[in-house]
């Protein structure tokens, strides 16, 4: 009962920092002076967008692993990461677009960021319909592995491609200098250890339910071959 | 690289004799560019662009028919135990389906761009080499991606279904490029200005040549 131990710990953790992190952008960080309290979303837009991206960055080292190890191990957790990548991806595109009503008086723009996600998110909706669509389980592993490998190669090229339009996006990260005042800096530092904490939660949890639905179907394996 | 050109030879065999992948592909582009050319509103001017894409939708769309026939072919009486089972590696293959889809495409673009000039070929300018250059880089890479991606289709259930599904999102960004240089040959451009995409085409294509080159064994052994 370690595990259930460490799971119980990640939600309690992972509440309290979330928490934190809530009263933070809210009471803490100042407000924007040119967009006023709508900046807020960004605490929660930035955090989610890097979740997403690490989930699919997660699900291509499993991929690979599984293809080298067959150990089924590696698919749980690497189709666990896909899901969650897919629901921080939606929760990007609609955050952004809250965002981007007020501020660019649009809902959607060409930009490379945008069409980024839009395109990754494509990728890996279709990655867990072709979960669905196999049932084998060894299978339905590779074939996701493969799914992961190669959607995983194709965002550089998804991001190069769509850079050669203009780009509006604030660029608010830059590689040397950060463009941001020190309290909205803590604030999302705060943010951003949460949505880690709290992906991580998720991400555990999931790959339990399929841990333990393996389980069962080897025990009934088992019972069904005694008899 | 011999062993691939036996099966490439028996693809093409059976395709000349039965004839149903390529004549699909042509009669469902031609099919595509008519559906097209009245949703745009019957007699309208194209601008080069608008052109480009409405070349590259029918294309596009018609070549996945060819693509899901290529491993269901293989379904029929199980050849594929027996392909599995001869001493032909899977990534060859991959070469040979790889090569089989490359070729179908090619024939039906053959007839598909010369009925779409007749539709749209007012305000366009024909630049031929760079045109089948565009036509080549983008086959490469469709069929890449596409062959990969049928490999695993055909060992599922929705085959048919499920390839554009998993196909057409990894390949947007050839696609982009593609209409892109397209567009540019189509409005009379000088070749140096477009090259770049004509560039980033041939990568996508070699990337995903080799991607699919090594992930392809994999895929076999589940079949």
């Amino acid at each position: 009962m370690k595990d259930g131990f460490i799971d119980r710990f990640l939600v309690v953790i992972s509440t309290a920092l979330m928490l934190t992190a809530i009263y933070t952008i809210f009471f803490y960080a100042p407000t924007e002076i040119m967009m006023g309290i709508v900046q807020k979303i960004f605490y929660f837009h930035l955090p989610m967008a890097f979740m997403a991206f690490l989930s699919y960055f997660v699900a291509f080292v499993c991929g690979v692993l599984y293809l080298i190890k067959k150990d089924i191990k590696w698919d749980i957790i690497g189709s666990a990461s896909v899901e969650i990548g897919v629901v921080f991806t939606t929760l990007v595109l609609i955050t952004g677009s809250l965002w981007a009503r007020p501020i660019w008086n649009t809902w959607w723009t060409w930009d490379p960021r945008l069409t980024t996600s839009f395109i990754l998110w494509l990728i890996y909706v279709a990655y867990l319909i072709l979960r669905a669509s196999v049932e084998q389980v060894d299978r339905r592993a590779t074939f996701c592995a493969v799914m992961a490998i190669v959607g995983f190669i194709d965002v550089p090229i998804v991001f190069l491609s769509a850079r050669l339009w203009r780009t509006i996006h604030p660029v608010v990260i830059k590689s040397r200098s950060i463009d941001i005042e020190p309290a909205m800096l803590t604030t999302l530092a705060i943010s951003m250890a949460a949505f880690l904490l709290f992906w991580l939660t998720l991400l555990r949890i999931r790959s339990r339910v399929d841990f333990t639905e393996l389980r069962i179907r080897n025990l009934e394996k088992i019972r069904r071959g005694g008899m | 690289m011999g062993l691939s050109l036996v099966i490439l030879r028996k693809d093409l065999l059976i395709e000349i004799r039965r004839k149903d992948s390529v004549i699909s592909m042509i009669f469902f582009g031609i099919l595509l560019l008519f559906v097209m050319s009245m949703a745009i509103g019957i007699g309208r001017k194209v601008d080069p662009e608008l052109a480009s894409g409405i070349l590259w939708i029918s294309i596009l769309f018609s070549s996945v028919l060819g693509l899901g026939r290529t491993f269901s072919l293989e379904k029929t009486n199980r050849c594929i135990d027996g392909l599995l089972i001869s001493p032909v590696p899977p990534s060859s293959v991959f070469v040979a389906k790889t090569s089989v889809n490359f070729f179908f495409m090619l024939i039906s673009e053959a007839v598909i761009i010369p009925v779409f000039f007749a539709l749209h070929g007012d305000n366009i300018t024909i630049g031929l080499a760079p045109l089948l250059a565009t036509v080549l880089l983008l086959n490469l890479g469709f069929a890449s991606v596409g062959t990969l991606f049928s490999g695993i289709t055909a060992a599922t259930r929705r085959n048919e279904v499920l390839l554009p599904l998993l196909l057409f999102p990894v390949i947007t960004p050839l696609i982009a490029f593609t209409v892109k240089a397209t567009g540019e040959i189509f409005a009379g451009v000088p070749f140096g200005e477009y090259s770049a995409w004509l560039r980033l085409m041939a990568a996508f294509g070699l990337i995903f040549s080799c991607a699919g080159y090594l992930l392809f064994d994999y895929v076999m052994k589940e079949n």
